[in-house]
């Protein structure tokens, strides 16, 4: 009677002990990013930096005593397939989507899963963007779901008019051209708002086709004509490096301040023309040497490698998740995003960089960005090419941040 | 046959009736955009298996009727006059106006011009787009939300899929319901021999007008769906390569016969969804289905089918399906030689393998659930083996078919 009492209660205790087991689902994370297609190399980015840094939370416990599940999803390149493919995740039981690539398609995601919370109340999901800059995402399309973990065009481009005038390049003649959209006029508009604090003059706005122009010639002609001290400039891909070339060839003397100058291909690319030209960015692998050379020895030996371009930002974001996941009790389901969302809100994190946090008024991270120049004395050097970016100046995380928009209006639960 | 067709049919229509029932969320949000896709590849067989009216602009259509109702959608909030079920006219119409002026222009030439035209249309809408903030909304898009109407909430994927399902076989009828019209029947002629319709007295310039309208209107409502579906609109939908992909979707399918555009618009959506998750090359298979599409069968896959099974007795049916079973098995084997060794090789040369690759240290690589070494004669002997395989088998199959055929002769 006794052993069968005994039998009875361990297979009772067993069958709690499973059924627990089972019904505790792993927390899901679902990167929906532009894996194939011409847009590809980039989305490759993220999907490096967010398969190392969840392997790094994985190996130091993951969520709930189980492994963080992450899924990836190919938005094809647009909002379409964007729109697509955060369906199929959600189906798939997501509870938190990263989307970096492209602010078309952060637009999309961030809409997507707005709609999909107010039908779905108590069954919510989160969405990180992890580099969609675009102002409106943190502006008037902000929401309690949505969490940007990277700088935003105001951060670029203050950032980066500090650190050339410190270095004493900026002049007071400045031209901005910038490519005609959203991003573009970003720009535009944010160098312009930063001129009477620095005390320059924006001497001529150019807004050009975006990804079009093969001849800079005239916009050039321009540039000589406004007799410029340097040129701020949002454009990426092609649009930055014909400019440059086709400043560099005419020989006028003025320094370009960027955003976009280190994506890999860039200075491999454009060469000794990039030289002396600067950007600002959350990341130079110079800057605190200590931690800065494990860090980026560490990410080489895992992905082959030097992280660059958006990978960093990408990796502290998640960083910034993962502490944000200690601090949230794991539910049946994975997790509760409001409580996931709360926790993300009071979240700060130290990074090789500098201590970043999350701004609980729009959901925009406050992160330390760094202002850099090209020069052939870089430690590490881009693109298999002598030069590399050369610290100028590291803004803090407190004299980076910009104030939050008007246009936020961001409905609270509860 | 006609009885065969039509039990074909209905068997068809049950099925996708019962879809939501028989399929996962993920499988039935596929199966809302090859609706979509088979509607807007319809609306281009309509201009360019039908009429022969080769456009490559077709995407300013789907684009226009798209940002329409996703502006109707914000206008009128799902009520009044436009209750959510009904936004799709708003496409039609849009489309229907938008093709009027763009084929007033495009239908003055033939061949190459018209191509020539229609692109250039596309282009400059697409061209325009970005500069129009208000009316396209930047590169962020414009959003809007599916508002409840007639008792449905229309928050359900499974409500989205049957209003789309709908309109889908409901426009499908129409366009089948054209073709029999006088006007339907104007097309084959205008495709087959403009010059004499001019001189039996017809306008042909109106009647390539009135065509290119009717198939933008399709491609409208085609547009509108989509809006329905994602509940947004962003100018990428004007981007070439949707003009693109609905040309060779309907060639794929067989763009001469009256079915098979909306067959390959369903077939390479369903392809493009489910790869896109399994392989980082799927662009490259979608380009080889249609270069082996376009060599081997340039009547498409319904042209084909209907081909190989039209006029048969049923023991000629039973042979020639045998025959096609064998042909399918061969070439099965040769395609997945030819995928084993495509995705050995972009394994073998994608970064993350030469992150851990080097100095005479080439690690396993793992491919359908076994590790290959890259450096054993293995894995290379495997694939390009079974690829041999199966093209011999095909070639084997083929003689024996030739010769039956002969000896029957």
């Amino acid at each position: 009677m006794a052993l069968r009492n005994l039998l009875g209660s361990t297979a009772a205790a067993s069958f709690v002990i499973c059924a627990g087991a089972v019904a505790a689902e792993p927390l899901k994370i679902a990167l929906v990013e532009t894996l194939s297609g011409p847009q590809a190399s980039t989305g490759l980015l993220y999907r490096d930096a967010v398969n190392y840094q969840i392997g790094k939370l994985n190996a130091a416990g993951g969520f709930g005593g189980q492994p963080i599940e992450l899924m990836e999803y190919d938005n094809q390149g647009g909002p379409v397939g964007a729109a697509d493919r955060v369906r199929a995740a959600i189906s798939d039981g997501a509870d938190v989507i990263l989307q970096g690539s492209s602010s078309a398609v952060a637009g999309q995601v961030t809409e997507d899963v707005r709609k999909y919370n107010l039908r779905n109340a108590g069954n919510e999901i989160l969405y990180i963007n992890l580099g969609g800059e675009a102002m409106e995402l943190t502006g008037e399309k902000c929401h309690f779901y949505h969490f940007r973990t990277s700088p935003n065009a105001a951060i670029r481009v203050n950032t980066l008019l500090d650190g050339m005038k410190d270095a004493g390049v900026l002049g007071d003649r400045v031209y901005a051209i910038n490519q005609n959209y959203s991003w573009g006029v970003d720009f535009q508009n944010n160098t312009v708002a930063g001129s009477e604090r620095l005390g320059f003059e924006v001497v001529e706005q150019t807004l050009h086709d975006v990804n079009k122009i093969q001849d800079f010639a005239p916009y050039v002609a321009r540039i000589q004509a406004a007799d410029v001290n340097s040129v701020i400039s949002g454009n990426w891909s092609n649009d930055l490096l014909l400019l440059m070339k086709a400043v560099s060839g005419a020989g006028i003397d003025v320094k370009f301040g960027t955003a976009f100058l280190d994506q890999p291909g860039n200075i491999g690319n454009a060469g000794a023309v990039a030289e002396g030209h600067f950007l600002s960015a959350p990341f130079n692998p110079e800057v605190n040497p200590e931690e800065t050379t494990a860090f980026v020895e560490d990410y080489k030996a895992v992905t082959g490698h030097y992280p660059s371009y958006v990978e960093p930002a990408t990796v502290f974001g998640v960083m910034l998740l993962g502490e944000a996941l200690k601090n949230v009790e794991p539910t049946e389901d994975g997790l509760n995003a409001e409580d996931l969302a709360l926790a993300l809100e009071q979240a700060t994190v130290q990074t090789p960089m500098g201590q970043i946090s999350m701004r609980s008024d729009d959901h925009q991270v406050i992160l330390p960005m760094i202002v850099q120049e090209v020069s052939k004395d870089a430690a590490f050097k881009a693109d298999d090419t002598e030069f590399g970016f050369v610290p100028v100046k590291v803004i803090a995380a407190e004299d980076a941040v910009q104030p939050v928009q008007d246009s936020c209006n961001m409905k609270r639960p509860g | 046959m006609k009885i065969g067709t039509l039990a074909i049919l209905t068997i068809g229509v049950a099925l996708l009736l019962a879809l939501p029932w028989l399929v996962s969320d993920s499988m039935l949000n596929a199966a809302v955009q090859m609706l979509i896709a088979a509607l807007f590849a319809m609306a281009f067989g309509l201009l360019c298996g039908r009429a022969g009216m080769l456009s490559f602009g077709h995407a300013a259509y789907f684009g226009v009727g798209a940002f329409a109702a996703v502006h109707a959608m914000n206008a009128f909030n799902g009520e009044g006059l436009l209750p959510t079920p009904l936004l799709p006219l708003v496409g039609a119409g849009t489309g229907m106006i938008s093709g009027l002026i763009a084929g007033y222009f495009s239908t003055k030439r033939t061949g190459v011009y018209f191509a020539m035209i229609t692109l250039a249309l596309a282009e400059l809408l697409h061209a325009l787009a970005p500069h129009l903030k208000a009316v396209f909304g930047g590169e962020a898009g414009i959003s809007s939300f599916r508002m409840p109407a007639w008792g449905f909430t229309f928050g359900s994927l499974s409500e989205v899929y049957y209003l789309t399902l709908i309109w889908t076989l409901g426009c499908i009828l129409l366009l089948y319901l054209f073709s029999k019209t006088p006007l339907g029947r104007l097309a084959l002629g205008l495709r087959e021999n403009a010059h004499r319709m001019r001189f039996l007295g017809y306008n042909t310039h109106a009647l390539g007008t009135l065509i290119f309208a009717v198939s933008a209107m399709f491609a409208g409502i085609a547009g509108a769906l989509q809006s329905l579906n994602l509940e947004a609109a962003n100018y990428v939908v004007l981007e070439s390569h949707i003009s693109t992909a609905v040309v060779l979707n309907s060639f794929i399918g067989g763009v001469r016969v009256f079915f098979g555009p909306a067959i390959g618009g369903a077939l390479m959506t369903f392809f493009g969804y489910i790869t896109s998750d399994l392989t980082r090359v799927w662009l490259l298979y979608q380009g080889i289905i249609f270069v082996l599409v376009m060599m081997f069968m340039p009547r498409g896959i319904v042209g084909e089918v209907i081909e190989r099974f039209r006029h048969s007795s049923l023991r000629g049916l039973a042979q020639t399906a045998g025959t096609m079973a064998l042909r399918v098995a061969s070439l099965a084997i040769a395609a997945f030689g030819g995928v084993f060794m495509i995705e050995f090789i972009q394994r073998f040369l994608s970064s993350d393998y030469r992150a851990t690759a080097g100095n005479g240290n080439w690690p396993d690589i793992a491919l359908f659930s076994y590790v290959w070494s890259p450096v054993s004669v293995l894995p290379w002997a495997f694939g390009i083996g079974l690829f041999a395989i199966g093209i011999a088998l095909t070639m084997i199959v083929n003689r024996r078919a030739a010769a039956a055929q002969e000896a029957s002769a």
